[in-house]
């Protein structure tokens, strides 16, 4: 408790140290809410009963679409926001008593790029420097570090105003990140980027959280929580509806996406209400290749096969290796393919799964026994999900 | 008490040692520091910019060369009415610096929108500076443009014929006044900001009241030559008080009307009654700039 009192923790500590999960988890958490809920003077509910800890060292994200609260969340953590209810504590210091050292202790990366256009990238680093309280002596070292980091070194004296948004996000990046802050928050920093520009953030991210400085991301891209983060919270209208690593929210979803088109006469592409044709004696294509693909043994059980717009969707571990011997099974059933693609599930795809599960599940427990039963269960779910 | 503080400090040392190579120790930030911080940065911008600069000059040396051109004739009869042979260009220039005080400070809440719309004020926000100290570095960046502004116009007044009694101290005498004056303008200039959070609104706010506390002051003719209304609302007007003061010391005389002072000698009788409104004045408005500043959020929570 006094540890804590007398300064923040570094999060240097155990990168130095043995650098495993152990030594983070001995750590006091950088960031930690109980019943954080924020409500905006025209009524929203941004945010509503947020309780989350991140332990020091952790790359946390936020994952959640557009309107879900991540930057207002992100707001409140960083002192920009006071929250309407809850308790935030943000290394080691408590957001209402202490906001000062709060920000002494954290970068904060806006989602909207927050650069001084009239001044050149370094005068922008000097300012923060400055801001930051980092020693006089040390700046210029730091800010050619910094400017090496971002690839700005030989634009350094131009005004930031002839910058392009991804040298400007850049920019911003740097200038968060003055101070070596053990923590940093980056609101969607990636977003309106080009993959070039991407991957460099997303390398010079890694590096720093690699040094021990834990970050807490938000994104509406599941790829960059994936690429990123150690652990996940997905966030929902306001709500923390599932957290944990990516491999364990991607394993809610059931494995992969096996997509396949065939080939309709056009005149049956009522794709709403064919619901209760589940006899396999239908004449809409669609309707025959989820027969195939049900009676066909090349699924695990808790595989999903629903009808898409366009053809079949298999959601299966197995999506990979069987893709191919259910297109024989298709054509030997006289169906046309024309079009067929295995992806990994997208962020639409863990929440669908996430929501999904919370509805389903008493049907799930009987739809393993009774693959029809199953089966009508997800297509009555159907017209909610695609929305 | 030493045992705890001892503790700290080899935690303290120990840690820094483990982690030397990679942390930057931070000197905390001092109050003169930030407000230096923030001086440099918009004084950095208005020099970059100085179209801000020009135009908040422009309106008042035009009217200064109207008013002098077109009025002069017969305004030198009404302030010369008692026995006097002063030039109506003498008369004009205290107001005319009061006028570009005025004009200069109404920029200072837009370019607060300025960084509010980049998002260069979140940025600034979540720094851990002093927000007192931001507003007053800024405050003292356009401070400074406002006291170059007035040289300029007291310059060319010289040139157009204006005398200044008190010579170069009574011209450092105007700066100074002017400077008090600036400041209550230019905190309304930014509660507007911060309210409105609209560049339209804020400029359109300060802009409205411009005109009216010019001509319903001392600024253009003596008190006594305008209707009776006019001169019950002068009383209450901020720009008497900066105007009579610059001019006390353009005239090296007690020229104050509104408040009938005797306790001094001279000038100060004009002096001392003017300061004290303009401080107390500046007190009240940038106390609640600096308090919504404080509290200032990117946006509007419960």
């Amino acid at each position: 408790m006094s540890e804590r009192s007398d300064g923040y923790r570094t999060g240097t500590d155990e990168a130095s140290g043995a650098g495993g999960a152990s030594a983070v988890m001995e750590n006091p958490p950088s960031i930690e809410t109980s019943g954080l809920r924020l409500t905006y003077s025209d009524g929203t509910e941004a945010v509503r009963d947020v309780s989350l800890s991140v332990p020091a060292g952790e790359f946390f994200g936020f994952l959640g679409p557009n309107g879900a609260g991540k930057t207002t969340a992100i707001k409140v953590l960083a002192t920009l926001l006071k929250p309407t209810d809850g308790k935030v504590e943000v290394n080691g210091f408590d957001a209402e008593s202490e906001p000062r050292k709060i920000r002494e202790s954290i970068g904060y990366m806006a989602q909207e790029i927050g650069v001084d256009e009239e001044l050149t990238a370094r005068e922008n680093l000097q300012f923060a420097c400055a801001g930051y309280g980092v020693p006089r002596s040390e700046r210029p070292g730091r800010i050619d570090e910094l400017l090496d980091l971002v690839d700005l070194l030989d634009v350094a004296d131009q005004k930031a105003e002839n910058f392009s948004g991804g040298m400007q996000k850049r920019l911003d990046a740097a200038t968060a990140l003055v101070h070596r802050p053990p923590l940093v928050f980056l609101d969607e920093p990636t977003t309106g980027l080009d993959p070039k520009a991407r991957n460099r953030l997303w390398k010079y991210f890694r590096e720093i959280n690699d040094e021990g400085t834990t970050i807490f991301l938000t994104t509406q891209y599941l790829e960059e929580a994936d690429q990123l983060c150690d652990r996940i919270s997905v966030i929902l209208d306001g709500e923390i509806v599932a957290t944990g690593s990516p491999a364990e929210l991607k394993q809610q979803v059931g494995g992969e996406i096996l997509d396949i088109d065939v080939e309709t006469d056009g005149e049956s592409s009522d794709a709403g209400d064919g619901r209760g044709d589940t006899d396999g004696a239908s004449d809409d294509p669609r309707e025959q290749a989820a027969a195939v693909a049900r009676s066909s043994d090349l699924f695990e059980n808790g595989a999903t096969i629903e009808k898409s717009d366009e053809g079949i969707s298999v959601t299966s571990q197995r999506a990979r290796s069987r893709g191919t011997d259910l297109l024989v099974a298709l054509r030997d059933a006289g169906l046309t393919v024309t079009g067929f693609n295995v992806r990994a599930p997208t962020l639409d795809d863990v929440f669908l799964a996430i929501t999904d599960g919370e509805e389903r599940e008493p049907d799930r427990e009987t739809g393993s026994d009774d693959a029809d039963e199953a089966a009508a269960a997800r297509t009555a779910t159907d017209g909610g999900r695609r929305r | 008490m030493s045992t705890p503080t001892e503790t700290a400090e080899t935690t303290e040392t120990g840690r820094s040692e483990r982690t030397a190579e990679r942390e930057v120790r931070r000197s905390s930030n001092s109050f003169v520091g930030d407000i230096w911080i923030n001086f440099k940065r918009w004084n950095i911008k208005a020099v970059r910019n100085p179209f801000v600069l020009v135009t908040s000059l422009v309106q008042p040396i035009i009217f200064l060369i109207l008013f002098t051109q077109v009025f002069g004739a017969v305004a030198t009869n009404a302030i010369n009415a008692g026995a006097g042979s002063i030039s109506y260009e003498t008369f004009l220039v205290p107001a005319i610096a009061i006028q570009v005080a005025l004009a200069a400070a109404v920029t200072s809440g837009v370019g607060l929108v300025n960084d509010i719309e980049e998002d260069v004020f979140e940025k600034v926000l979540v720094m851990p500076m002093n927000r007192g100290a931001v507003f007053a570095g800024k405050s003292a960046a356009e401070i400074l443009r406002i006291v170059v502004q007035i040289a300029i116009i007291l310059g060319l007044g010289v040139l157009l014929g204006a005398e200044i009694a008190m010579g170069v101290l009574g011209a450092i005498g105007i700066m100074l006044i002017g400077l008090l004056f600036s400041i209550w303008f230019l905190a309304y200039s930014n509660i507007l900001a911060v309210l409105t959070k609209d560049q339209e609104s804020t400029i359109i706010g300060a802009n409205l009241l411009q005109f009216p506390l010019l001509f319903l002051s001392s600024a253009f003719l003596p008190l006594g030559s305008l209707p009776r209304w006019i001169q019950v609302i002068a009383a209450f007007n901020p720009v008497t008080y900066g105007v009579d003061a610059a001019r006390a010391l353009m005239l090296d005389r007690d020229v104050m009307t509104v408040l009938e002072v005797t306790a001094f000698s001279g000038i100060w009788n004009t002096l001392v009654p003017a300061v004290v409104v303009l401080v107390v004045l500046d007190l009240a408005f940038g106390g609640v700039a600096v308090y919504l500043l404080t509290r200032a959020t990117s946006s509007d929570a419960k």
